[in-house]
């Protein structure tokens, strides 16, 4: 892509978009809550970057953002909104935290079956939807947000009641064996393995999505469904397709949050990381490869986030507003086209 | 035989205490998808709606004031929604689902900013015993009003005819843009009376995430009455029986996470079609743009 066209395009606009959003409502945040904006920022931005302590746990939250975003893309891609990633996300960690420590697994297949614990039952939570979407035509908007808050009710009854584990605080299930830990990338920091899970999932989602037959139809069944459906694809089985799959990498992420960064699971393990999630996606243009750079960015908002709190006083929550306006600034993108045909 | 009797009445009258802010929403809900915008931000409508009214009763000492001004901020943030979704043709649910987080975060902050503490406000001027019961009786009023309006007067015919095909209604010499405009509106008006029934007449102050998931069990009641405002009002106060009946059973060992999920799950077979036939209107989330 020429410089030009790069500059014409959309992604461009929509960083545009982002940068103003957040330098321009962050600065007007700072200034009610009477700190300057350069304090403010300088505070955010050291507290992501000063240190290689704090650089780690900004490369954390990205990697949390990361798996979920990328679960959305695919969904998003086929035209079928799941913004289910939470409950899904949940789902997984508690599946990995519950078969990591009731269950002895042999040490060298202790990991593998951890993690594929949480994106099987992360796949299950999305398939339900998928299911119902492909076989009753439910829509699949209202079921994700609906088996979101399910799944944490379910979660939270299961670990504290009928499958609860002894040696476990409440809401948790007890620590992970050593051979089930996602081993650390950085000592010292929460940041693991995960990361370089997360960045050869984008790799090869991009290759699956833009370079094989099954990527292409996933595609056409999202850009154009009647024309699709002309062509011969089936479009209930690439909506089960592709919400069990989108649904399997935000239970992965779970896992992986659960065997890397807590070693256990606790109902509290997301700050919303499945809705974060959805201005990764959108700002990273339903691309993987964008949308590693997009969670890249958010994840140094979140991070730095403590930071501009504790030295600057700025509430934390200013994050969380800013992520809200960039997801109603980028609705305006045509992301779904399935959803108008039926 | 007393006290059971007492026990009884006093999870009917929760049931109506716990019913009144989901019906507020789920009617709000019904006007907006009628006319064939999907809200899913009745969440942050009824933050925005309980976080106003606090922040100005607790300014001018009048509830009343507050009220109005919640009412305000909650068909603001439907303007925004509304506009976005009938003039610049963006995704409604995108939309609503960035309002959520918005109106969570920015009420959070607001609270930083006018009482100096993370969390919640100070005790505000509330509307009392009386204040609390008119709220309950206008809720039931407004459904049957909603129910009239949809049903008997050429407006609520208008609104229909762009929730089921808004080509149609333009056809007709119905401005579609405008009638799905000041149906979300007007319905964002009435979720937010939720918001402030929870925190002028519930409360009596705002706290971070004291909606708690109101507006997606409002979503829910739209889908289980079929997306009628007595429908919706029925749903409304089946969810909230069980809300009711949790406090009962709180000692009793019925896993009260189980009975919180019970309104969602039963939207999820509402939708597949278990509960018999569930038609959404045919134009439900589904952009108009003029040729």
């Amino acid at each position: 892509m020429t410089l030009r066209g790069f500059l014409r395009g959309r992604t461009f606009r929509d960083l545009a978009v982002v940068t103003v959003l957040v330098f321009g409502v962050g600065s007007v945040a700072m200034l009610l809550a009477h700190v300057s904006p350069i304090d403010g920022f300088g505070a955010l931005f050291d507290g992501a970057f000063g240190t290689p302590e704090e650089f780690a746990e900004t490369l954390v939250q990205t990697t949390n953002l990361l798996f979920p975003a990328l679960g959305i893309a695919v969904a998003f891609r086929a035209g079928l909104f799941n913004i289910g990633a939470e409950g899904q996300l949940i789902l997984g960690g508690f599946a990995a935290g519950w078969l990591g420590a009731a269950v002895p697994l042999p040490a060298f297949v202790a990991l593998p079956m951890v993690l594929a614990a949480g994106a099987l039952a992360g796949g299950i939570w999305g398939a339900i939807p998928g299911f119902l979407r492909a076989r009753f035509a439910a829509n699949e908007v209202i079921a994700t947000l609906m088996l979101n808050v399910i799944a944490f009710l379910l979660a939270t009854y299961l670990v504290n009641g009928p499958l609860a584990l002894a040696g476990a605080g409440p809401s948790e299930t007890p620590t992970l064996p050593h051979a089930a830990q996602l081993p650390d990338l950085l000592t010292g920091s929460r940041l693991t393995w995960a990361f370089v899970i997360a960045l050869a999932l984008a790799l090869f989602l991009r290759w699956l999505l833009f370079r094989t037959i099954f990527g292409y139809e996933l595609r056409a069944a999202g850009d154009a469904p009647e024309a699709a459906k002309r062509a011969g694809i089936d479009l209930g089985r690439t909506a089960l397709v592709a919400m069990s799959i989108s649904g399997a990498i935000a239970g992965l992420g779970g896992a992986t949050i659960v065997s890397g960064e807590l070693h256990r699971f606790n109902t509290g393990l997301s700050p919303g990381y499945g809705f974060i999630a959805i201005a990764v996606a959108l700002v990273g243009s339903l691309d993987p490869l964008w949308i590693v750079a997009a969670a890249f960015a958010f994840g140094v908002l979140q991070s730095g986030g403590i930071a501009m709190q504790a030295e600057a006083g700025v509430p934390r929550d200013v994050v969380s507003l800013v992520t809200g306006l960039v997801i109603i600034a980028l609705a305006g993108r045509r992301v779904v086209a399935a959803r108008r045909t039926t | 035989m007393n006290a059971a009797l007492a026990a009884i009445a006093a999870v009917l009258a929760l049931t109506l205490v716990k019913a009144t802010p989901l019906i507020y929403a789920a009617l709000g809900g019904v006007l907006s998808e009628r006319s064939g915008v999907i809200n899913i931000g009745l969440e942050g409508i009824m933050i925005a709606g309980a976080f106003t009214s606090v922040a100005v009763s607790g300014a001018t000492g009048s509830p009343v004031a507050g009220a109005l001004a919640g009412i305000a901020a909650g068909a603001l943030l439907a303007a925004v929604l509304a506009f976005g979704a009938t003039r610049l043709g963006v995704d409604q649910i995108v939309a609503g689902t960035g309002l959520n987080i918005a109106a969570l975060a920015a009420a959070a902050f607001g609270i930083v900013l006018v009482y100096h503490q993370p969390g919640a406000s100070r005790e505000v001027p509330g509307f009392g015993r009386g204040g609390e019961l008119t709220l309950i009786a206008l809720a039931f009023a407004t459904a049957v009003l909603l129910h009239i309006v949809l049903q008997r007067t050429p407006w609520g015919l208008h609104v229909r005819a762009c929730g089921e095909d808004p080509s149609a209604a333009e056809a007709a010499g119905i401005d579609a843009l405008r009638t799905r405009f000041i149906a979300v509106v007007t319905g964002g008006a009435i979720a937010s009376l939720g918001g402030v029934y929870l925190s002028l007449a519930e409360l009596d102050l705002y706290s971070d995430g004291m909606t708690a998931g109101r507006g997606f069990i409002a979503l829910a009641a739209v889908i289980f009455g079929r997306w009628t405002p007595l429908g919706a009002t029925g749903a409304a106060l089946f969810f909230g029986f069980f809300s009711a009946l949790q406090f009962a059973l709180q000692r009793t060992g019925v896993p009260s996470e189980l009975m919180q999920a019970l309104p969602y799950a039963a939207a999820v077979v509402a939708l597949a079609g278990f509960a018999g036939r569930v038609r959404a209107p045919a134009a439900d989330g589904v952009p108009y743009v003029r040729h």
